[in-house]
Parts: structure tokens; C-alpha cells; sequence
């Protein structure tokens, strides 16, 4: 919500604008609720807001938001020119933020093309009356009421399309069969009984009527012809019937550009390219902007065509702030500096370069100067795309205020670093596992006020939001300091409900033990309440966050509070890896996973009966692989003191494997395993290298937890 | 109620004549130049419109250029304000620069294509154009 969409249409202008003045409002109200009483700033905005809203909707019709908007605007008249005194405060923000969750909700609707059919009546006579208790408090006072708030209707109005939004695109191609007569006269029919459904139209051939030639054009190549309508593909079928001759019709849809494009491809401008209109006032722009009266006359009328407007779209280029561009450009460019970088490395790794005695040094210095070029465009790629944190994190500000209010439960909650960027494709994924964790920490986190006051707290709760960047990683953290984790209770439920065998609860770690809650069909709370408990929230939370290559770690102390941490990998695409030879095949691993290289002794490598292997390395004991057995690799070194051994780490986990050679250290391009190969443990991608071969990226959470089922 | 249409397209126009035609005679013309013609003769006439519906994209003249001719006859007549012909603009651009360049010459609704019909006829009441 408010990040890529076209405003320049009334209607998105409006929700566009409405929607940041109550996000605001809301903001004004929240930092506010725990005053005694709003100040002078804070009447003027919220009045601001109401009759801004009041007007523009009242022009655009829409009754009950200008109803309930002019209801509350009077009631902040009245405090701004009263003054009065004793204003219930907390009653006040509770019917404020009853007005702006009305209007949402009626522009939801409006956005999604329903009507707004939301009754305000309700809302207007609690507040009238609220209204009714301060006038008279102003009476009482012996100060005089200012003259009445009254409402002056618009004298113009702007109707809003129905369901244009929902205007559909399609191509319908007509074919005949060989022997058909009179194909063009046939082609027009078709036309004529689709004009009564369509909005728009354009055919090709465009003569039809005239020039009997397109009889056979048609034969040869079909008629096609680009629509925009609201009917469905099957409804322009059954119009567009069946008559004798007609050999098939297909039909595709299309998007609203090509449809613009049409069949003579004029203008290939495809990126939608908008203004955040900071300064609207400035006249420069308006001068640019503004249409001129005969800018639509029409001015060739051919069939077939669509209308030609006087109006030449000028391609200006004012100065702009903000660019608003489609998603799916970005996508595309991030693939290309991805190919960009493995062709890189194949020219600058070619082996026609490999001609012994070759003075490179020009050439070097060369490839220098293209690797940090594209290093930089890579930068700038990836920057594009991210968002800062702050309005998923208002967002969360709502929410425990709601929650912490309905459970009775004073909670304060600090946000730290909102203004750390993330990727836009993890903000999406994150938004909802973050409601959830923050509603956790209230509902089960924090105890009530009588409890906190009894273990010697500060009956007032604290949750803290925080997100940093560090290491290539995002962090955010949800904080409480509630009553935290039981160990115990979470070790009990999860073995009643049969989540994990018989193990007892020594054979497992404490952050083992919290990630519980984290499984399928788990819930300590035996009530299930409105907000959580119900065993079917954690499971999906991290399952998002692993979708975006992230993952949640959990500590608590019990009486004390807990953390709960979003791990997440800045970006996925490029990483640092090592290359490295196992037999005749490639792999690589990151370079962040690799701990050390060693070379073994046959004394330090322990055999277990069962044929498993351990490295004993300074006396600690890793789980050991042999890379070519797993993989079933052919001429690779079997001795364990020819090859070299990997120490790696994950999340504080190691194990070793066993390789023939190093090769390199380079930035690899992470390609997903194509779908048309099985899955294989341990494997999470692949990547070109320089020579052109394929190497395997290795998974080392997979190879840890292959060992650790054993 | 005198009713006066200006549209290009001829579905369009079928439409809205049998629409408008429910409450007040319908006079039909296809572009600009004939609509601000029709507008004149009737005042002439001293039998003016009491409702202009003007297409925006038409041949000869548009919509934005029959409506500034339009207010201009009639403030030349000493015709001002709530007197004038009550003029809705019908077209399918919806732009908010449109829209408002539209207010500023002086029109009283502007209605995006489709025409959202509850809406239109709450807006004949709330003109007092019908009952």
C-alpha cells in the first residue's frame, strides 16, 4: 500500500491522499494518547485532516465518509476555537481512531471497485453526543459557543468510473477455413456484434469494408483484433458466435500496453514513469502538465484504428525526486547484473587468455577497472530495490496499542534503527510474521499488570522493535521483558503432543528447546484467545521467514523476558564462495561458512564401528564427510592426508568435509537447481563459473542436519 | 427538462439518449462544433438547456473547447453562476489534472466512462434537475 500506483487518475489521487492523512493521523493520535489532552498542533492537524477528507469526498460522493468526517471535524472545531477544558482524552482517541478505521475500511472498498456501503450512523451519534457533553461543559464554563461548523455542500462533483479498474485486455484472432468467401465482410460482422460489449477496439486488416484484398490477408493470417472490455473470454466468444466458415477463434489476454501499442508498435515506452508531486504549487510543472482545450479533438477517424488525439504526449523530463518503476523491470535488471557478473568472469577467466608468456598488464589494469564497475552497478542494482523499515514498523505501533488495550495491559513499545533498509521482497514477506511475533509477546509475553507488580516490575510493559544490518545480514529483533519461556512446560507439550519421540529433555539444547514453539501444532496456552494459542501461527512465521533465506533464533530468560531474532540474508542472488575440487567435479561453498582449511594427520581421524567419521581437532570432535563418498565421486583423492579438510560453520553448528583442491575465491552467481532435477540433500544451487563448467553450490545446513538425523 | 447530447461514438450515444431520455427531450449532436451551435440556437430560442452532457474526445471541437465556448456565450448574456446550463463532462479519462481543468472552465460534474449510473442520478436530484 502506497508504493507503486498510477496518481495521477482521480481516484487513486484521492485514496492516495486520503490514506496518508489518516496514516498520520493516526501517528498524531498514538504519540499523543498518553497526554491528559491533545495540544494546539495536534487539534489543527486532526481538523486539517477531517476537513480535507470532508471535502474531497463530498466531491467524489461519497456520502457516509463525508458524514463521519464532518462529524468529527466539528468536534475539533470546537476544541480549537473553545479551548474547553476536561476533555475526556482517552474516550477522544478512541473515537478518532473509530473515524479513521470507518474510512479505511470504505476506501478498501472503493480500491478493491465495491461500495463503499459502510454505515456511519452509528459512529455519528455516539460522537454527536460526545459533541453534545463538551458543548455544554463550554456553556457551563459561562464561554460563548463560536458560530455553528456548517456544512456547505460542493457545487461540482466528479463521478468515479464503474469497474474500470476491472477493465480487461485481450487479443482475439478469427480464423476461416481455406475455402471461405467474403472473409473481410465476415471479419466486420465479428466487429460490429462486439462493439456492443466493448469499451475499445482495434482490428488489423483495418480496410475490411473497402478493400475486398483483405478477404485473403485474412484467409492467410487470420483477423485479429485488440479489445478492452469487462466481459470474459467466454462471453466474447459466445458474441462473437459461430457462423459457417469460421475454422477456430483464439483468445489471449493482454496487458493494458500492448493493447496501447496496438498492431503498429508506435511508441515502445514502457516504463511508467511518474512524479511525487512534493510541490505541486510550482509553475513550471502546471504549465507542463496542464491539458489544453483541443488537445482531444479528434482528428482521423479510420476504422480499425483507434482514436488519434490532437495531443502530442510530449516525452518532457521535469525535474523529479521520486520514480515510481514497475517491479518487474527491477526483476529483470537483477537477473541481468547477475549474468552481467558471469560473463565477467568468463571473459576475464577465458582460457584463450592462458597463452603462456602473454603480456597482460594492460589488460589487467582493463578487466581492474570493468570488475569495479560492475561491482558498483551491482550496488546500485540491489539499493534500488530496498525500503526502509519504517512503515512496517509504524504499523506494529497499532497493533500494540489495540491488542495491549483489549487485554487490559499497559505496554510501551520502542522501535530502534526503522530506518534500516531491507530488499522490498523481504519487507513483503516479514510484515506478517512480525504482527504475529509482536502479538505473541503481548498476548503471552507480557503479564498483566498485577503479576508484573508482584515479581517487582514496572507494571508498565516494554517490547522493543530493533533492526540493524550487520555482516551481510539483516537483523530484527522483537524484545519483551515479560515472563519469558518455561522450558520445562514447552519440553512437556511438545513430547505430549508427539513432536518429538522419546528424547529426553537433556538431549537437547536450550534454543533446541525454544525453537519448539516453531512446530507444527504446538500451543502452551490453553486458551485459545482471539489473538494467538491456536498452534497454526509460529509454524507459518518461520516458514515465511525461511522463504527469503532467513531464519528466527529464540532465547529467553525465564521470569525475565524473550528475544526473539529474524536472521535474513541481504541478498541471495551474489554471494563470496570458494571453489573447490572433489574428484571431477566443482563445488562451492560461501566464504562466510568456511572456518578454516587444515591438513589431517591419519591420527587425528577417529572411526566409529558404524563406518561414521570424526575429526578430532584440538580436541574438539567434528562430524566428518567425505564429499566423494556422499556423492558417489569418481578419481578423487581417498587418503586422508592428500586432500584438505573444510572446517565449516552454521549458526554455531560445525562439521568437516573432505576435498581434493582449492581453486578460487570469486563472487558467484546463485542459481536456483533446475525443477527437472531431484532434489539432492546437501545441494542448494549451482553457478557458472568462468570456464563455462557448472559447480554445485553446497548447502552446509543441509550436510549438518543430514548428520545429526543419523 | 431540455436535454442537450454531444458524443462521437455511436454506442455510447444510443446509450445515453435512451438514458436521458427518461426524463426530458434529448437532442442529439456527434461533435463539438454542433453542440455549442445547438446550445446557442436555443437560447436564441429562449427555450435554453437545462443540461449539457458533453463527450470530452470528439471531432472538430472537444469537450474542454465546447464547454469554455459555452460559459463564455452565457457570461457574455450576463448569465452567471448557479444560473447557468448544468454541463457534465462523460469520458473515460480520469486523470486528476482533467478533472480539475474541467472545474476551473466551469463544469459541474465529471464523470468517469463507465458511468457509474446510481451515482449520476443522485446527481440530477442533487442538481435539482429531477425530482
Amino acid at each position: 500500500m502506497g508504493e507503486d500506483f498510477n496518481t495521477d487518475s482521480m481516484l487513486d489521487m484521492f485514496l492516495y491522499e486520503s490514506e496518508q492523512l489518516l496514516e498520520t493521523l493516526e501517528n498524531v493520535v498514538l504519540e499523543k494518547k498518553d497526554e491528559d489532552c491533545f495540544d494546539e498542533a495536534s487539534i489543527n492537524e486532526i481538523f486539517r485532516a477531517m476537513h480535507t477528507i470532508k471535502g474531497s469526498s463530498g466531491i467524489m460522493m461519497y456520502e457516509n465518509i463525508t458524514k463521519v468526517s464532518h462529524k468529527l471535524e466539528d468536534v475539533f472545531y470546537y476544541l480549537r476555537e473553545s479551548h474547553p477544558e476536561n476533555v475526556p482524552h482517552l474516550e477522544l482517541v478512541d473515537h478518532v481512531l473509530e473515524v479513521s478505521d470507518f474510512i479505511n475500511g470504505e476506501l478498501d472498498k472503493i480500491r478493491e471497485g465495491e461500495t463503499p456501503d459502510g454505515d456511519e450512523s452509528k459512529i455519528v451519534d455516539e460522537i454527536d453526543k460526545f459533541l453534545t457533553r463538551i458543548k455544554t461543559g463550554i456553556e457551563k464554563k459561562g464561554d460563548e459557543l463560536p458560530p455553528e461548523n456548517t456544512y456547505v455542500e460542493p457545487e461540482q462533483f466528479y463521478i468515479a468510473p464503474t469497474g474500470s479498474e476491472s477493465s480487461k485486455y485481450y487479443k482475439v484472432s478469427i480464423y476461416w477455413r481455406g475455402d471461405t468467401q467474403m472473409c473481410n465482410i465476415r471479419a466486420y460482422t465479428a466487429v460490429y456484434s462486439l462493439k456492443e460489449i466493448v469499451e475499445d477496439m482495434q482490428y488489423i486488416p483495418e480496410d475490411i469494408i473497402t478493400n475486398e484484398a483483405t478477404s485473403e490477408v485474412i484467409l492467410a493470417e487470420g483477423f485479429h483484433m485488440l479489445v478492452k472490455c469487462q466481459a470474459t473470454e467466454e462471453e466474447l466468444i459466445s458474441t462473437i458466435g459461430e457462423t459457417s466458415g469460421m475454422d477456430h477463434v483464439e483468445i489471449h489476454d493482454c496487458t493494458k500496453q500492448e493493447f496501447e501499442m496496438g498492431f503498429h508498435h508506435q511508441e515502445e515506452d514502457n516504463i511508467v514513469i511518474e512524479l511525487d508531486d512534493k510541490d505541486k504549487g510550482s509553475e513550471e510543472k502546471k504549465e507542463k502538465k496542464e491539458p489544453t482545450p483541443g488537445d482531444y479533438v479528434i482528428k482521423n477517424k479510420e476504422s480499425g484504428k483507434s482514436k488519434k488525439l490532437a495531443k502530442n504526449q510530449p516525452k518532457q523530463q521535469p525535474k523529479q525526486t521520486y520514480i515510481s518503476v514497475n517491479v518487474e523491470k527491477l526483476d529483470a535488471l537483477m537477473d541481468m547484473i547477475g549474468e552481467l557478473v558471469i560473463s565477467e568472469a568468463v571473459v576475464l577467466q577465458n582460457p584463450d587468455l592462458k597463452v603462456p608468456g602473454l603480456d597482460l598488464t594492460n589488460f589487467q589494469k582493463a578487466a581492474g577497472q570493468l570488475s569495479k564497475i560492475t561491482t558498483e552497478l551491482q550496488d546500485v542494482i540491489m539499493s534500488m530495490r530496498m525500503m526502509s523499515l519504517t512503515n512496517t514498523f509504524q504499523k506494529m505501533n497499532r497493533i500494540v496499542f489495540d491488542v495491549s488495550r483489549k487485554l487490559g495491559k499497559d505496554i510501551e513499545l520502542e522501535v530502534i534503527g526503522e530506518n534500516t533498509e531491507v530488499d522490498k521482497n523481504i519487507i513483503e514477506h516479514i510484515s506478517d510474521p512480525l504482527m504475529h511475533l509482536i502479538r505473541n509477546s503481548v498476548d503471552h509475553g507480557i503479564e498483566s499488570k498485577e503479576d508484573r507488580i508482584a515479581a517487582g516490575k514496572n507494571p508498565k510493559g516494554k517490547i522493543t522493535l530493533e533492526a540493524k544490518n550487520e555482516g551481510g545480514k539483516v537483523y530484527i529483533i522483537v524484545r519483551d521483558d515479560g515472563k519469558g519461556l518455561n522450558k520445562q512446560a514447552l519440553y512437556e507439550k511438545a513430547k505430549n503432543n508427539g513432536l518429538i519421540g522419546n528424547r529426553a529433555m537433556s538431549e537437547f539444547t536450550e534454543k533446541e528447546i525454544y525453537q519448539f514453539i516453531t512446530y507444527a501444532g504446538f500451543s502452551t496456552k490453553e486458551q485459545v484467545t482471539e489473538y494467538s494459542g491456536r498452534g497454526v501461527g509460529m509454524d507459518v512465521v518461520v516458514k515465511n521467514i525461511q522463504s527469503v533465506g532467513g531464519n528466527l533464533e529464540i532465547d529467553s530468560m525465564e521470569g525475565a523476558g524473550s528475544e526473539m531474532t529474524l536472521k535474513i540474508p541481504l541478498t541471495l542472488a551474489i554471494i563470496n564462495g570458494i571453489v573447490m575440487q572433489v574428484g571431477n567435479s566443482t563445488f562451492v561453498i560461501e566464504t562466510n561458512a568456511v572456518k578454516e582449511f587444515v591438513r589431517i594427520r591419519r591420527d587425528m581421524l577417529v572411526k566409529e564401528p558404524d563406518g561414521e567419521e570424526y575429526i578430532m581437532l584440538r580436541n574438539e570432535c567434528y562430524p566428518f564427510i567425505r564429499l566423494n563418498q556422499r556423492y558417489h565421486l569418481e578419481e578423487s583423492k581417498t587418503d586422508i592426508e592428500d586432500g584438505i579438510v573444510v572446517v565449516l560453520e552454521h549458526e554455531s553448528k560445525f562439521i568437516c568435509v573432505f576435498i581434493d583442491e582449492l581453486i578460487a575465491e570469486q563472487e558467484i552467481v546463485v542459481k536456483p537447481i533446475p525443477s527437472y532435477i531431484r532434489k539432492v540433500q546437501g545441494l542448494s544451487g549451482c553457478t557458472q563459473l568462468g570456464d563455462g563448467s557448472i559447480a554445485l553450490i553446497l548447502d552446509i545446513a543441509g550436510l549438518i542436519a543430514g548428520e545429526e538425523r543419523k | 427538462m431540455k436535454i442537450l447530447l454531444a458524443e462521437d461514438d455511436f454506442a455510447s450515444r444510443k446509450f445515453m439518449s435512451n438514458y436521458l431520455g427518461k426524463y426530458g427531450d434529448c437532442d442529439i449532436t456527434v461533435d463539438g462544433e454542433e453542440a455549442v451551435d445547438a446550445f446557442l440556437m436555443a437560447l436564441e430560442d429562449g427555450e435554453p438547456y437545462d443540461l449539457i452532457c458533453l463527450d470530452v474526445m470528439m471531432p472538430v471541437l472537444d469537450g474542454y473547447q465546447a464547454l469554455k465556448a459555452i460559459r463564455d456565450i452565457e457570461k457574455e448574456r450576463g448569465i452567471q453562476g448557479n444560473d447557468g446550463v448544468k454541463i457534465i463532462m462523460t469520458t473515460a479519462l480520469n486523470e486528476e489534472r482533467n478533472v480539475k481543468k474541467a472545474f476551473e472552465m466551469g463544469c459541474t460534474v465529471y464523470s468517469g466512462k463507465p458511468i457509474d449510473l446510481k451515482k449520476f442520478e443522485l446527481i440530477l436530484k442533487k442538481l435539482e434537475l429531477i425530482d
